[in-house]
């Protein structure tokens, strides 16, 4: 029985990518004057496995031997942007356009889970039967 | 690794910021300091103006590893200040035979301190630190809006 | 012009009343597992409720969203559980009910 459906994964999928989101805004806002730090920033990875051919697994002889993971669960990725400069300094973070990403990021978030909400009120005034 | 990443990573340029806001001051406050510091030759030196340098704290091993393996890392990177230095620049020199400090020649060496270039520095670290409150604001109510899930 | 009258045709196109029927040991045996996936279920679903709660106290969770959709599940499905339960025990209180 499968209460949680299409939705509410969509929602919770939304909400890590924005919560990784907010993690990278923050990085990129804290070093914006550090030299040569380039910003990175949060994409979704259908748009990457365009480009990317098929993945290398490793071999392991020993179990305890670390994999290389490719993380197929989740479906952004952190890049960075590496082949622009705004400063002399080899810093290329653009703090309005990250102070105005912050700001749409918070919205997004705080929707989400105000749809979030709705979906399991929905539910539970269905299972309490309306009373 | 923790819920609290992003708070984290703020929270460091916020201390960054005030170092570098403290530095600036102890520039301004020094800019005629001519009597700062005694050389091995037994003569003052004038106040050597301080910088800070910055960087990405993000140089731990487990981050390195965790970015290697391609798992989850933390995308949070604070940023540290690795240390305070001294700008190389020449001494200023002012024509000041009366001065006590004035050399044979009559000239004063004076700190290399530009106090217009200390006020520009100092509204920067000021607008860096508004920004990093504002992060570190939208990263709360962000946490505080996920505990009412289910409310 | 007369039409013989010929007797019922049993052959009807279409699944007989033979191929549908379940016998009530098969009903009830169905009925038993989907009760008892549905508890596992809800067990399942508080014990991960439980370890992410206890990660969320020790520090280890990265996203505190996550903690709270996976109680709210645990919960919903567990109030879900409880009103099938107390369905299923009305209904079988009506049927004792019935006069035979």
């Amino acid at each position: 029985m499968d209460l949680f459906g299409g939705t509410i994964n969509t929602l919770q999928q939304s909400l890590n990518y924005a919560s990784v989101k907010n993690q990278t805004i923050s990085s990129n806002i804290a070093n914006a004057e550090t030299p040569d730090y380039k910003a990175k920033d949060v994409v979704f990875k259908d748009i990457l496995n365009k480009e990317l051919t098929s993945s290398i697994t490793a071999k392991r002889t020993n179990s305890r031997h670390l994999p290389f993971e490719n993380d197929v669960q989740s479906a952004y990725q952190v890049v960075t942007r590496n082949d622009t400069t705004y400063n002399h300094n080899g810093n290329n973070v653009d703090i309005d356009k990250e102070m105005s990403e912050l700001a749409q990021n918070q919205i997004y978030y705080q929707s989400l889970v105000e749809r979030l909400n709705g979906k399991f009120n929905s539910l539970q005034t269905v299972i309490k039967g309306g009373r | 690794m923790s819920i609290f990443n992003a708070l984290n990573a703020s929270s460091s340029a916020l201390t960054a910021q005030r170092l570098r806001m403290d530095v600036i001051s102890s520039n301004i406050a020094n800019a005629n300091t001519t009597r700062a510091t005694v050389n091995e030759n037994g003569e003052f030196e004038p106040y050597r103006r301080k910088m800070v340098e910055v960087a990405p704290s993000d140089n731990s091993f487990k981050s390195f590893l965790n970015k290697a393996t391609n798992s989850s890392s933390n995308p949070a990177t604070g940023v540290k200040v690795t240390g305070i230095v001294e700008d190389e620049e020449p001494f200023k020199l002012s024509y000041d035979p009366t001065h006590p400090d004035a050399n044979e020649a009559g000239y004063v060496q004076l700190p290399n301190v530009d106090p217009l270039k200390e006020m520009v520095d100092l509204m920067s670290a000021t607008r860096s630190y508004e920004a990093n409150i504002t992060a570190l604001n939208a990263s709360k109510s962000m946490l505080m809006k996920a505990l009412e899930i289910g409310k | 012009m007369s039409i013989p009258i010929s007797g019922l045709n049993n052959n009807v196109i279409g699944v007989t009343a033979k191929d549908k029927v379940i016998t009530p040991g098969q009903a009830q045996s169905n009925f038993a597992n989907a009760l008892k996936n549905a508890i596992n279920n809800v067990n399942e679903l508080q014990n991960v409720s439980d370890q992410k709660t206890e990660a969320l106290a020790k520090g280890e969770i990265d996203d505190l969203h996550d903690v709270m959709i996976t109680a709210q599940k645990a919960s919903i499905t567990l109030q879900a559980t409880v009103e099938i339960q107390s369905k299923v025990i009305d209904a079988y209180k009506e049927m004792m009910r019935m006069q035979v």
